[in-house]
């Protein structure tokens, strides 16, 4: 279906143009969050909208709103696969935004006694819109240089709100977040161009035939697929901060304001997985199986060396940096299956750690507001007496990223394992994946839990004798995506259906 | 119409969740978690009766969930679900009926009810469910549950801890917290579910169906390639790592033990009577399809011949092991835990005997009876443990003794499900774990056979031990003092009725056995899925095996009433105790053979230092130093060595000149970016996005 006007062009757009204004307008910090907040639920209302009335049966596409010769055409399009992640972004960067005030308060208050003077809510709130909507751009693109281009303005104010607003030594860190996520945005648009100007269109997906170009990449001279593919599959690795690749994200997701680290890690790193589907294999299909095996190799290690790191880790923040790492690994080894519920359990994963990651960095935001700074988990414990409900929610979040029912995580695991078990009976190496899955999946819930009992349960620690609950602008925003998961918990058939469908008839 | 099998696990979910609504009210509260196992007590007596009466005897309903993964909302009720849904559903509103006086006052009880209610749908839906994914599911819910409720103390207070507080074996402490024991029950039991998931997951590759009724038509879709493959028997022992480790099968037995710090009427449902019984209902539930495989697809008879085997050793070995540790525990709650996994051991060793012998219904039956009179005299003793824990205060039965005067009818209670645990004719729990014996000797395999009968004369020890340490013996010091405070009685009738109910059923089931059993066993396996041949049970005695059974027994009973109950066999005790090889002997079993030890050593130990020492030399040092210290540091070389190079040696001038300024140039931006100052990097950004924009004009 193609829409009449390009609605979801425009909800991205609109909110972004807006922003650019704030740090020109003297307003309330709470006139600021209300207003960013308003514009990052008018994308979410838009993609939900869509998403309801065509039941995500069919793609759904803005009218092409920029067409070239050489470089194609620039749409929108929201089908099975593109929802699960619209909604995500859409539902963690607006309850974040609200979050945002009470925490960035505190913030602020720190950083003027260190003796800093960072810009104001203004300059926050439009960084936070830009980087939030153009991640919400990039899911919706059609098209390499499109999807390149979002992928760039994201990348521009996440790394500002870090220089700015961050921890440690920020501007090193963030420096260090820009160059490390260019090298992996270069070779992926190495890759683009060499491609798209041999092949004569960037588009990786036909929105006038609303198909997706399948195996566009295998149209090049042979001696060059292999590289092409290598350089944007090294790309999105980089991003994905796979095994190897991964050493900027523990520095950049733990020293990030927190608001950001819960848009970062859920939400910005697991666009790379979504692309490994919806650009890799789409482009180049038969690179992608043959490679499969390798790729699924590199899910397991990055699985079981994020989980292992995690649990070397005393930083609440940084635990949770390698705990993306890790379950970057999951994402990885269900779209590696290269099956319709594998690469399906991925993308509904990407929506189950977004619940959990954001419920998680936002429960470290807690912790920091309300205990002071407080980020090392060896002088947490006992916590829960003191705060339920942030130990709920943090439960919530943890049940998130093991799958433990009744979470929307239980659903994706499923569907992983079930993808990777098939894939690992048809490549003949069942028994070797599940002895790697059970230290894998073993470890994930080890540090989970174990981390769960450090914080909040034991004896009572030093920390939990004046600690109290946060008040409702921290909660409240917790416990609307929390309850997003649980009810998700419900109705996964929503989003799995015509995933699945779509998956196998582009699978073949 | 409403289906009554699905109210049945539904209606404790959303008891569950008016119990969340009504936390403010607390006597509301309870009474609707409460009136919520009532109500699916009674729905699961209703479909029993469906079952029973119908002529085909399954029930079996789906509605689409999602579709294309082949997950429906549906449930399979044939003889086997409809008996073990109806066992637990009673049990739990009984331990429900006992939680609200036990329970009261407890500042966690919102919590409690949430979990305790969750638990019973979730166990009731991994029953029922018509479909794996939905019984993994409800395994999972279970999981939580078992997880929250064992921590549910989770400040962690010395008197909440199981173990002896300061004991350490091989270095490693020896007591363990409630959230500690928790994170022990998760992380066990999660290992196993990893197995049972990735089968799952195989067997769907095969058929295209997770549907447990066409896992037995289709048997040969999925066990034929595997048979093909010669991997059937250790695929069949993946499948079944969850049920080992659920029910705390050796080398997963560790969680169970530590489950203790729980409260008591958890203990009884979760860890003794449900729960744990979740890896023997999926024995039963899926080893009749094993059998099928063994008898229609070609090949596969020895390789399920072998998993069988396996299965009987495993749990044989396990029904000795933990019945060893049983003997010299000093907590009440310990000896029965113990006990329960040796219990358990007992019922794998039944189910994978039935699968060696010629008449498997038999053996089948041997489980399946076993575990509804355990889960009947297990409940019945904890909940009695608990009210005498809550009376003398203390977990050790060095502060009981000599409680039969105060507490005659908790002692009339205890004593009768301690002579069922015991094997004692003509209780439940003789016929279940004699026929036991019996197809374990007819299964021709020695050693688990062997286990199971030293296991017999191990239960009848430590049963006795325990009543007799409890109710007879010398009055402790404790009981002594809190006599003369006028503390001691009788628990209160919400506590009391639910474990009296319990031990006469276990008698009156055991004394009726004899002319109701037959009827009621092949009730119970007339429309299981999987078996088809029509079996008619009947109870037949080998005359030689229940003597040596019997005198088993008695020989424990004997020795045990002698050493605990006679001032001479009291000093025995002291002196074996006191003795260097009694002692080490002694120490071995109370220190669980030094097998959690050890997991702590090599598992947690090696696993911490692999992870401590990855993250230091590897993680720190190499990957991080090579990114963000040797890269930047070559690089410097190069420019600094570059320029000096092309300066000093090579080249004519004019060109020289223009590289030198390139590299100034590179070099300078290289310094102003080391600066930190953020302006900076802004424009170098845009300019690099200028350049790529730029290129893509020029390009167009």
């Amino acid at each position: 279906m193609i829409l009449d006007y390009p609605y979801m062009f425009l909800s991205v757009v609109v909110p972004m143009v807006i922003s650019l204004v704030f740090p020109f307008v003297d307003m309330d910090k709470k006139a600021f969050a209300t207003i960013s907040t308003v514009l990052l639920l008018i994308p979410l209302a838009i993609v939900s909208w869509l998403s309801i009335i065509g039941g995500l049966n069919e793609p759904i596409l803005d009218p092409i709103f920029f067409r070239d010769p050489s470089v194609g055409t620039f749409s929108m399009l929201l089908d099975s696969i593109s929802a699960p992640l619209a909604i995500s972004i859409g539902l963690v960067t607006s309850m974040i935004s609200w979050y945002s005030l009470r925490y960035m308060e505190h913030r602020f208050e720190e950083m003027e006694e260190e003796g800093h003077k960072p810009p104001g809510w203004g300059v926050y709130y439009m960084l936070y819109i830009l980087f939030s909507a153009a991640m919400m751009g990039t899911v919706l693109s059609t098209n390499l240089i499109e999807f390149y281009i979002f992928l760039e303005i994201s990348l521009l104010p996440s790394f500002l709100l870090i220089a700015f607003y961050g921890y440690g030594k920020r501007e090193r860190i963030a420096l260090l977040y820009l160059i490390w996520t260019h090298v992996g945005a270069l070779a992926f648009l190495v890759g683009s161009l060499v491609l798209g100007l041999n092949v004569g269109t960037f588009d990786y997906f036909n929105p006038v035939r609303a198909v997706a170009n399948l195996g566009l990449g295998e149209q090049l001279p042979a001696s060059i697929i292999t590289p092409v593919f290598i350089a944007i599959l090294i790309g999105l690795f980089v991003k994905m901060a796979v095994f190897g690749v991964h050493i900027w994200l523990p520095y950049a997701h733990a020293e990030a304001p927190t608001p950001v680290s819960a848009l970062l890690s859920p939400n910005l790193i697991g666009i790379a997985a979504y692309a490994m589907i919806r650009i890799a294999y789409v482009l180049f299909p038969s690179e992608f199986e043959s490679l499969a095996p390798y790729m699924l190799g590199l899910a397991l290690l990055t699985i079981i060396y994020g989980g292992l790191m995690a649990l070397a880790q005393d930083d609440f923040k940084r635990f949770l940096a390698y705990s993306s790492v890790s379950q970057m690994g999951y994402l990885l080894m269900g779209i590696a299956s290269v099956t319709a519920i594998g690469m399906a359990g991925a993308i509904l994963h990407y929506a189950a750690h977004a619940v959990g990651k954001a419920l998680l960095f936002a429960t470290a935001g807690v912790l920091i507001t309300q205990l002071h700074g407080l980020r090392s988990i060896g002088k947490m414990g006992g916590l829960a007496p003191k705060m339920p409900i942030t130990a709920s929610l943090a439960l919530i979040g943890f049940m998130h990223i093991t799958g433990i029912p009744p979470s929307l995580g239980l659903w994706s695991e499923v569907l992983i394992l079930a993808g990777v078990s098939n894939f690992a009976v048809a490549i003949n190496q069942f028994f070797w994946v599940v002895l790697f899955l059970l230290v894998g999946i073993g470890l994930s819930t080890a540090y989970s839990f174990i981390t769960m009992r450090r914080i909040f349960f034991g004896h009572p620690s030093e920390a939990a004798g004046e600690a109290k609950e946060a008040g409702i602008t921290l909660l409240g925003p917790m416990i609307i995506i929390a309850a997003v998961g649980l009810l998700l918990f419900l109705v996964p058939q929503l989003l799995v259906d015509p995933m699945i469908r779509a998956l196998e008839s582009l699978l073949g | 119409m409403v289906n009554y099998a699905i109210l049945t696990w539904l209606v404790p979910y959303i008891g569950a969740v008016l119990a969340l609504v009504f936390s403010k009210l607390e006597r509301v509260r309870d009474v609707i978690a409460a009136l919520a196992l009532f109500i699916s007590a009674l729905l699961s007596t209703i479909v029993l009766q469906e079952v029973i009466s119908s002529s085909e005897g399954v029930i079996h309903v789906s509605y689409p969930w999602i579709s294309t993964f082949g997950v429906t909302f549906g449930v399979y009720v044939d003889s086997l679900a409809a008996f073990m849904a109806f066992i637990v559903a009673w049990l739990s509103f009984l331990i429900g009926v006992y939680s609200l006086k036990y329970m009261e006052g407890d500042p966690g009880l919102t919590r409690y009810w949430f979990f305790f209610d969750f638990f019973v749908g979730s166990m009731l839906l991994l029953v029922l469910a018509d479909n794996l994914i939905l019984m993994f599911m409800g395994w999972e819910g279970t999981g939580l549950a078992s997880y929250a409720l064992i921590g549910h103390w989770y400040t962690d207070k010395d008197e909440k801890c199981v173990g002896d507080v300061g004991r350490k074996a091989l270095g490693v402490p020896m007591w363990f917290s409630p959230s500690h024991s928790g994170l022990r029950a998760i992380v066990f039991t999660r290992l196993g579910d990893v197995g049972f998931i990735a089968a799952i997951g195989a067997i769907y590759y095969f058929t295209g169906t997770l549907s447990i009724p066409a896992l037995a038509e289709n048997v040969a879709g999925w066990a034929g390639p595997l048979a093909k493959a010669g991997v059937l028997f250790p695929f069949l022992l993946v499948f079944s790592l969850g049920a080992m480790a659920k029910s705390a099968q050796f080398p997963f037995h560790e969680w169970l033990v530590t489950a203790m710090t729980g409260p008591t009427p958890v203990s009884a449902l979760i860890h003794a009577a449900t729960m744990v019984k979740a890896g023997v209902y999926f024995l039963l539930r899926f080893s009749p399809i094993f059998m099928l495989a063994a008898h229609s697809v070609p090949g596969a008879a020895p390789q399920v011949h072998a998993y069988f085997s396996a299965i009987a050793l495993i749990g044989g070995f396990t029904a000795f092991f933990m019945a060893t540790q049983a003997l010299v525990a000093r907590e009440l709650k310990l000896i029965l835990a113990f006990s329960t996994a040796s219990q358990l051991g007992y019922m794998f060793l039944a189910l994978g005997s039935a699968g060696l012998i010629a008449e498997f219904p038999m053996g089948f039956l041997a489980g399946f009876s076993h575990l509804m009179s355990h889960a009947i005299f297990k409940a019945s003793l904890f909940l009695a443990a608990g009210a005498i824990i809550h009376a003398v205060e203390s977990k050790y039965i060095d502060d009981m003794g000599g409680l039969s005067s105060f507490m005659k009818a908790t002692f009339l209670a205890m004593s009768i499900a301690a002579l069922s645990l015991a094997g004692v004719p003509p209780l439940m729990g003789f016929w279940s774990k004699d026929t036991i014996i019996e197809v374990a000797k007819e299964s021709e395999m020695f050693l688990p056979f062997f286990f199971g009968v030293v296991t017999a004369a191990l239960t009848a020890f430590y049963s006795t031990r325990m009543v007799v340490r409890t109710f007879l013996y010398e009055k402790s010091h404790n009981v002594e003092h809190l006599e003369k405070e006028h503390e001691l009685h009788e628990a209160h009738p919400l506590m009391l009725v639910p474990y009296l109910v319990l031990a006469l059923i276990s008698l009156i089931g055991g004394l009726v056995w004899p002319i109701y059993g037959p009827e009621l066993l092949s009730e119970m396996v007339k429309s299981v899925l999987g078996i088809e041949e029509v079996f008619h049970p009947e109870i037949h005695l080998d005359i030689g095996l229940l003597a040596t059974s019997l005198v088993m027994v008695f020989l424990g009973i004997g020795i045990a009433w002698i050493l605990y109950q006679t001032g001479s066999g009291r000093s025995a005790v002291i002196s074996i105790t006191e003795n260097p090889v009694g002692k080490a002997l002694y120490n071995f079993l109370y220190d669980r053979w030094y097998l959690n030890s050890i997991y702590y050593i090599v598992i947690v130990g090696g696993f911490a230092a692999l992870s401590r020492g990855i993250f230091k030399y590897f993680d720190s040092l190499i990957v991080d130093g090579f990114y963000h210290k040797f890269i930047p540091w070559i690089t410097e070389r190069f420019s600094t060595l570059g320029f000096k190079y092309f300066e000093t040696e090579v080249i004519d001038d004019t060109y020289h000149d223009r590289v030198v300024r390139m590299f100034k140039a590179f070099g300078s931006a290289v310094r102003k970016v080391q600066t930190g100052l953020v302006n900076q990097y802004l424009v170098m950004f845009f300019l690099g996005l200028m350049l790529i924009l730029l290129y893509l004009l020029w390009v167009g």
